[in-house]
């Protein structure tokens, strides 16, 4: 029963950050109709910024170049590569963080190498005990930002001016440019706040792993997290990041390692082929 | 619109599907092919030839990717898998079932076809992201069977992990281990499936293609079928794939685990959208643009290490293939997102109507 329980939190504990992920991407998906694909690029510039600049100046330092640096970057994207291809092919978009994934991959290991470089030390190492169960701390964090960012993305999206003209991007760029809504600064600021949330991401994944180039590799994995979930959906985000954590932490548990590295897109597959807009998306009706 | 050479007036459906339209072009078309059979006579350099192999094999990889997300719109992010399941397929043949290359070939062309029709069908429901994330899920899936739970040793053959060699390919007294032997074998076939690809994306199924890809919902209502005309694509794409892989298998003579990555099936359409997705030369001029480029590349990097200190050379030399591709695919798609293909047929037209500047 330990066993099970190590593995389902130590799932729910990557799901979380697959999760944060996922929601970076449906944000930009929700908006601009791109799939970013340097999602987990992001991540990784964020781990390894923070941890250089982490361990010069201090925590605070480190987490707010790392959060500036990662937001910037996520505005810098959109405007220089993004914005020249609006009206293009879905698969020009696709292509295009594609090749910046690969472009922030060169560039990381240019800047850092390949070496691994320790991150900040956040949270305590003392766990916290559950009835008899111990869980440590950061399990429990990423839980609360979970939670709090959905419910605030939840709120943002159906309550606020800004949200609903986001919603409204979403559903027709060209409508809502005619009313008034200036959908390249919705842009610019879809890809703003899925820069912070991969920054967030990377606080989770810093403890978890350390600073390495090969971080990205962890957006490929919130791939499929996004597609069970629903390409635009936030609730889908959550629950199937965490979904295919958990299945995949207990398949590496329970069957073999090897497995547990594929059962994400075998999960897949079986979901998009009975619900092909993933479990929470949006169902749309094509016309010709 | 393409221009025509002047005085040349279409009567017929079939001169408006021509593709050689007049004697200078067959005999260009002739001289062209004379001159691919004399190459390794002309220019007996290993190096060239073995880069001008390469390339070779890539275009057929390249075609029938281009065949199926160019024409037919399914885009694929998973063609290298596919590639690896005929060099698997082919490997599997020769080794464990014993059978000649020249039977295996065809096999693995269509073991690969059929895997492809496999994950093609997610294809009848999904579109866009959907489907292309679909297709990263075969790439996964495939190279890790191929690593992990693939053993050919059941039925008799070798461990494929440890990288095994095989022996050279044999056609009656000739052997194929030379460089310039193994481009008498795959300079052929890449003719022959570059005038298969011509071919099939003007008949009937190319049409069928081109109209799933503008819309789909449409094709179906003027009575295309989708199930039908989806899974050919892929399977023709995958086919192609998959004689690409079984022939870089007589190539190379080794199969590795550690090859047809994410990073190459990226690498493919990526040469897709630099050489022109969608046109019949695309795949030739990307493959041709991008192979020299990672060529030229090489050539810099050892006197760009020397001006660079040593830490930082060791970290362009694994980066810089890295960024010059996402770099060179970046500004394609900006710049000209209709590839060098695009490029070509402007330049011939300006050609057709000098002096002229309008045409």
């Amino acid at each position: 029963m330990t066993y099970f329980l190590h593995f389902l939190l130590s799932g729910l504990y990557i799901g979380t950050i697959y999760s944060i992920i996922a929601l970076g991407m449906v944000i930009i998906y929700k908006s601009t109709k791109v799939f970013n694909f340097a999602q987990g690029h992001l991540l990784m510039v964020g781990v390894l910024l923070t941890a250089t600049i982490g361990s010069k100046f201090g925590v605070i330092g480190g987490l707010v170049i790392g959060f500036l640096g990662t937001a910037f970057l996520g505005f810098l994207l959109e405007r220089l590569t993004l914005r020249p291809l609006i009206g293009q092919p879905l698969i020009a978009a696709l292509l295009m963080t594609i090749a910046i994934g690969y472009l922030l991959e060169g560039g990381a290991i240019m800047a850092w190498g390949e070496g691994l470089y320790k991150y900040i030390e956040l949270f305590p190492a003392k766990a916290v005990l559950l009835g008899k169960f111990p869980v440590r701390q950061e399990i429990l964090w990423a839980f609360i930002v979970v939670i709090v960012s959905f419910s605030l993305f939840g709120l943002f999206y159906r309550k606020t001016l800004l949200g609903k003209a986001m919603r409204a991007t979403a559903e027709d760029h060209q409508v809502s440019q005619s009313l008034g809504i200036r959908v390249a600064r919705i842009f610019s600021i879809s890809w703003v706040v899925s820069g912070m949330m991969a920054f967030i991401a990377s606080v989770f994944l810093g403890n978890l792993s350390g600073g390495h180039y090969l971080n990205y590799a962890l957006g490929l994995k919130a791939i499929p997290a996004v597609l069970v979930g629903g390409l635009d959906s936030i609730v889908g985000a959550i629950i199937g990041g965490l979904i295919v954590g958990v299945i995949e932490s207990l398949v590496t548990g329970y069957l073999t390692a090897e497995l547990g590295e594929v059962i994400p897109f075998i999960v897949l597959l079986l979901v998009l082929l009975v619900k092909p807009h993933g479990l929470f998306g949006l169902v749309r009706i094509e016309r010709v | 619109m393409a221009t025509r050479p002047a005085g040349v007036y279409d009567v017929t459906y079939q001169q408006d599907i021509a593709v050689v339209r007049t004697l200078p072009q067959w005999i260009s078309l002739f001289i062209f092919l004379c001159f691919l059979a004399v190459f390794p006579i002309l220019f007996p350099n290993r190096y060239l030839l073995n880069l001008v192999n390469t390339i070779l094999i890539f275009i057929i990889s390249a075609y029938g990717l281009n065949i199926l997300t160019g024409y037919a719109g399914q885009i694929s992010v998973g063609h290298a898998a596919f590639m690896g399941v005929g060099a698997y397929a082919c490997a599997t043949f020769m080794t464990s079932l014993r059978l000649s290359f020249w039977i295996s070939l065809p096999l693995s062309g269509i073991t690969a076809g059929l895997v492809g029709i496999l994950f093609g069908f997610p294809s009848l429901r999904l579109k866009g992201f959907y489907l292309a994330m679909t297709t990263i899920a075969a790439q996964f899936i495939i190279t890790s069977f191929f690593l992990h739970f693939y053993k050919p040793e059941v039925l008799g053959g070798v461990k494929f992990l440890s990288g095994v060699t095989l022996k050279p390919i044999q056609l009656g007294t000739i052997t194929f281990n030379t460089q310039e032997n193994l481009y008498y074998l795959i300079m052929p076939c890449t003719v022959i499936m570059t005038f298969f690809a011509r071919n099939l994306v003007r008949s009937r199924l190319g049409r069928a293609f081109v109209a799933i890809r503008d819309n789909d919902l449409a094709a179906e209502i003027m009575g295309i079928s989708l199930f039908h005309y989806k899974l050919k694509a892929f399977f023709i794409g995958c086919f192609f794939a998959g004689i690409s892989g079984a022939i870089y298998i007589a190539f190379m003579r080794i199969i590795r685990p550690d090859q047809y990555t994410l990073m190459d099936s990226i690498w493919i359409l990526g040469i897709l959208i630099i050489g022109g997705l969608g046109s019949h030369l695309g795949p030739i001029f990307g493959v041709i643009f991008v192979k020299l480029l990672d060529e030229v590349a090489l050539l810099f990097a050892p006197a760009l290490g020397k001006m660079l200190p040593a830490a930082l050379s060791s970290r362009i030399g694994a980066s810089m293939g890295l960024v010059i591709f996402g770099f060179i695919v970046v500004l394609f798609l900006i710049l000209e997102p209709r590839g060098i293909a695009h490029r070509w047929e402007i330049l011939k037209g300006r050609f057709r109507h000098w002096p002229f500047t309008y045409g």
